[in-house]
């Protein structure tokens, strides 16, 4: 996801300094990730220079500056917004690429490889679970929803170390080459 | 805790069955446990569901609930140790079309002699269907069906709660009634053994998961329970703006 709609998006409903943007930023994820505020600096003066955000009058105290949306950074966020996410699927995990190696790798224990994973996945099903629950608790249905979208996609991880471990997909994927 | 059941190295072969249904299967279950079995269709879930339910014999090995050894009980034996002992609920309710809600609550209690309409209401009203209590199943719910089949499997106070895909025919909500209902029975110290498709079901309520293929337990995994940070669990990626 890009930090740079993100700050757009925020800044959308009023002017923010720096720090703020940072903080909103992490309340809206959950605490999912901890933005650096390097970064956050950084994607603001990019935005400025490329127009989509404008300091709000002149620095304030201790330096601090106040940026808003800028018309042309509204369109460039209305365009994002309206725009699929589209692009190659991301696989970040490490087991795309195990999975590929063990059946090459000859001594690769692809089902005990497969049994491990599906562990891994369960107990994160079980987190995440955890997670919905407690973002209902805390009425943050927004978050809620991310984590539900979180969970699908390990129900389908694990659906995936399913099927490869009842499927001949083992023996097969070894011997081909 | 104590162990409440024990299979040890249990087979079980249909008649005219090519391969056992259950091979070789050892594994024990604590009082108090809520445990969650899964696999594909046909890997023998339901069969370990009924050996343990004692509606089946194994072929061979030992099915033990409750330290008594069922294979020592002969039909009369094993009659009464279902009335007592185990609550069974299955993905199609199998309630009685002719007897009313409360009637077929009261089914169980009737086979031991019991007398108890008013236990069977609490129960009812404790499920939430009190309203339900004089009707007749064809004229309730899925969820409302399901719900009775839980107070019938529940009159007798069993040691052992036994599900069968308790939500495979209900929707998403009602799914998901039953499932809180399960979850309060747990909290009250039942033991549940729950078989499932729906892993995120599954590993939301049960902190054990077996993994049956092909008849075999192939993994029994405890999950922990202490919640964890959000960025502990998901992490969402951003990417620096382009230059
Ligand atoms: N009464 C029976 N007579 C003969 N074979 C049976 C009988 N019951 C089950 N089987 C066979 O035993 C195997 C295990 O069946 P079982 O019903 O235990 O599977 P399951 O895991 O519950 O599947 P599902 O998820 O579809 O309910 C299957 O091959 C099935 O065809
Ligand atoms: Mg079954």
């Amino acid at each position: 996801m890009s930090l740079k709609y993100g700050v757009l998006g925020l800044l959308k409903g009023e002017p923010l300094h720096g720090y703020e943007v940072k903080s909103r930023f992490e309340a809206m994820l959950g605490g999912t990730w901890e933005v650096n505020i390097g970064q956050i600096y950084t994607t603001l003066q990019r935005l400025e220079r490329d127009g989509l955000v404008r300091p709000a009058g002149p620095r304030g105290d201790r330096g601090k500056l106040l940026y808003e949306l800028s018309p042309q950074g509204q369109k460039a966020l209305d365009q994002w917004l309206g725009e699929p996410d589209s692009g190659p699927q991301q696989l970040h995990e490490d087991i795309y690429v195990k999975l590929l190696l063990a059946t090459r790798v000859a001594n690769g224990d692809l089902q005990g490889m497969l049994a491990r994973q599906k562990r891994t996945y369960l107990q994160r099903l079980r987190d995440l679970n955890r997670l919905e629950e407690r973002a209902r608790r805390d009425g943050r249905l927004d978050l809620a929803r991310l984590v539900r979208g979180a969970l699908l996609h390990a129900e389908a991880d694990l659906k995936w170390m399913d099927e490869l471990s009842s499927e001949r997909f083992g023996a097969e994927g070894a011997r081909t080459e | 805790m104590s162990e409440l059941v024990r299979l040890s190295d249990v087979t079980k072969v249909y008649q005219g069955g090519i391969t056992g249904a259950l091979n070789g299967v050892s594994v024990t279950v604590e009082k108090g446990e809520f445990t969650a079995i899964m696999g594909p269709s046909g890997s023998g879930k339901s069969t370990m569901l009924n050996l343990i339910a004692g509606l089946d014999r194994p072929t061979s090995g030992a099915v033990i609930v409750g330290g008594t050894d069922l294979a020592k009980l002969g039909e009369a034996g094993l009659a009464r140790f279902r009335r007592d002992h185990v609550g069974f609920v299955f993905q199609f309710f199998h309630l009685l079309p002719n007897l009313t809600a409360l009637e077929n609550v009261l089914i169980p209690a009737q086979l031991k002699g019991s007398e108890v309409p008013g236990r069977a209401r609490e129960l009812l009203g404790q499920l939430g269907i009190e309203e339900v209590a004089d009707r007749y199943p064809a004229r309730l719910s899925g969820g409302q069906q399901q719900r009775v089949a839980i107070a019938r499997a529940l009159i007798n106070n069993p040691t052992l709660l036994l599900a069968d895909e308790p939500t495979g025919a209900l929707d998403t909500h009602s799914g998901e009634q039953v499932m809180d209902l399960l979850v309060q029975l747990h909290g009250r110290g039942q033991t549940i053994l729950l078989v499932t498709h729906d892993a995120k079901l599954a590993t939301r309520h049960a902190a054990r998961v077996l993994s049956v293929i092909d008849g075999k337990v192939v993994d029994d995994a405890r999950l922990e329970g202490p919640e964890r940070a959000a960025s502990e669990v998901i992490r969402v990626r951003t990417e620096e703006a382009s230059r």
